[in-house]
C-alpha cells in the first residue's frame, strides 16, 4: 500500500492514474456475492429486460470502487483515512462496457494548516457516455 | 457479509424521515475482504496491507441499510457522498447504522436520502455518507 501522499508531491492539475475495467455479468454476479446487494435489476436478466433500462445494469458502487482503486492509486494511505466524495451516477453501466476513469487536480487549498487536495473525477464507458462524475477532496495531514 | 438475523423489512414508503435503523455489526474478515476485493478487481495491495478498502465499508453499511426495509424491485443508486475518516484494518468488527434523511417524489419517481454511519470496535467513526436512492412509483 502506497503510504500517505505528501503534499510536495501533488500539483494544480495533475493527471491521476487511469483505471480501466471490464464489466461482465459474472463480475456483476460477484459483485452480488460479495456486497450482498441483489437487487434483480444487477443479477435478474429477465427482470432487468422487462425494466426500463432494458437490460441488467452493474450496481452503483462497483463503479465507483474503480474511482476509488483511483484515488487509492494516487494518494495512498492518504485517501483511506481523510478522503471524501460526492457523486452522481448519471447513465448505467452494462455487462461488456469497458469503464475508464479519470481525475485531475483542479486546485489545493490551506485548512487549518492542513492542504486540502480538490480533484474531479468521472468514469466513462468505452462509447464515452459519462457513468459517473462528481468530485472528491482528500486531507494530506 | 451480514452477520444478523434480520425481522421482515418495511417499505420504504411505511418509514418516516428520520427513522433510525439499528446498528449491524459486520466482521471484516480476510475471507470476506478477499471476496470483495475479487468482486471489484482491485489491484491496491489491500490484503497484504491488512487493511479493509474504503468502499467495501461502504458497500457492507449500503447493505446493513437497504436490507433493514424494501424497495420496489427496479430501484437504483442515484448518488453517494463518502468521507472516509480511519484506516479500518482487516479482521476488526464495524457496525453500521444511519437514518432516512429526507423522502420526495420526482415524477415517476421516489427519492429516498439515507444518511450512513459505521462505526469501528472502539466506538470511533471511520466512515460516514449519504446516499440517494430512485425507486419506480408503483
Amino acid at each position: 500500500m502506497k503510504e500517505k501522499a505528501k503534499p510536495s508531491d501533488i500539483h494544480q492539475g495533475d493527471i491521476l492514474p487511469t483505471v480501466v475495467k471490464q464489466i461482465s455479468q459474472q463480475k456483476i454476479n460477484l459483485y452480488a456475492d460479495a456486497s450482498g446487494d441483489y437487487n434483480p435489476i444487477h443479477i435478474d436478466e429477465d427482470f432487468a429486460a422487462k425494466t426500463p433500462l432494458g437490460g441488467t445494469i452493474a450496481h452503483g458502487m462497483l463503479i465507483l470502487a474503480y474511482a476509488s482503486e483511483m484515488m487509492t492509486r494516487a494518494f495512498g494511505q492518504s485517501w483511506l483515512e481523510g478522503g471524501k466524495l460526492s457523486v452522481r451516477f448519471k447513465a448505467p453501466a452494462r455487462p461488456q462496457d469497458t469503464i475508464t476513469t479519470s481525475g485531475k487536480v483542479d486546485s489545493i487549498e490551506e485548512k487549518d494548516g492542513i492542504p486540502h487536495v480538490n480533484c474531479s473525477l468521472e468514469c466513462r464507458n468505452q462509447n464515452g457516455d459519462v457513468v459517473i462524475s462528481g468530485g472528491a477532496v482528500v486531507k494530506l495531514q | 457479509m451480514k452477520e444478523r438475523e434480520q425481522s421482515s423489512p418495511l417499505s420504504f414508503k411505511q418509514l418516516p424521515v428520520g427513522f433510525e435503523f439499528p446498528p449491524t455489526s459486520y466482521q471484516l474478515s480476510e475471507p470476506v475482504i478477499a471476496k470483495y476485493l475479487e468482486a471489484v478487481g482491485e489491484e491496491s495491495d489491500f490484503l497484504t496491507s491488512g487493511i479493509v478498502p474504503p468502499l467495501a465499508i461502504a458497500a457492507c453499511a449500503m447493505t446493513a441499510l437497504s436490507q433493514s426495509f424494501t424497495v420496489p424491485p427496479g430501484s437504483i443508486h442515484a448518488s453517494q457522498e463518502l468521507e472516509f475518516l480511519k484506516v479500518v484494518l482487516i479482521g476488526v468488527s464495524i457496525s453500521c447504522g444511519g437514518k432516512i434523511a429526507q423522502k420526495m417524489e420526482r415524477g415517476s419517481l421516489n427519492l429516498v436520502i439515507l444518511e450512513i454511519n459505521v462505526t469501528g470496535q472502539a466506538g470511533e467513526k471511520v466512515m460516514t455518507g449519504k446516499a440517494t436512492i430512485a425507486a419506480p412509483n408503483q
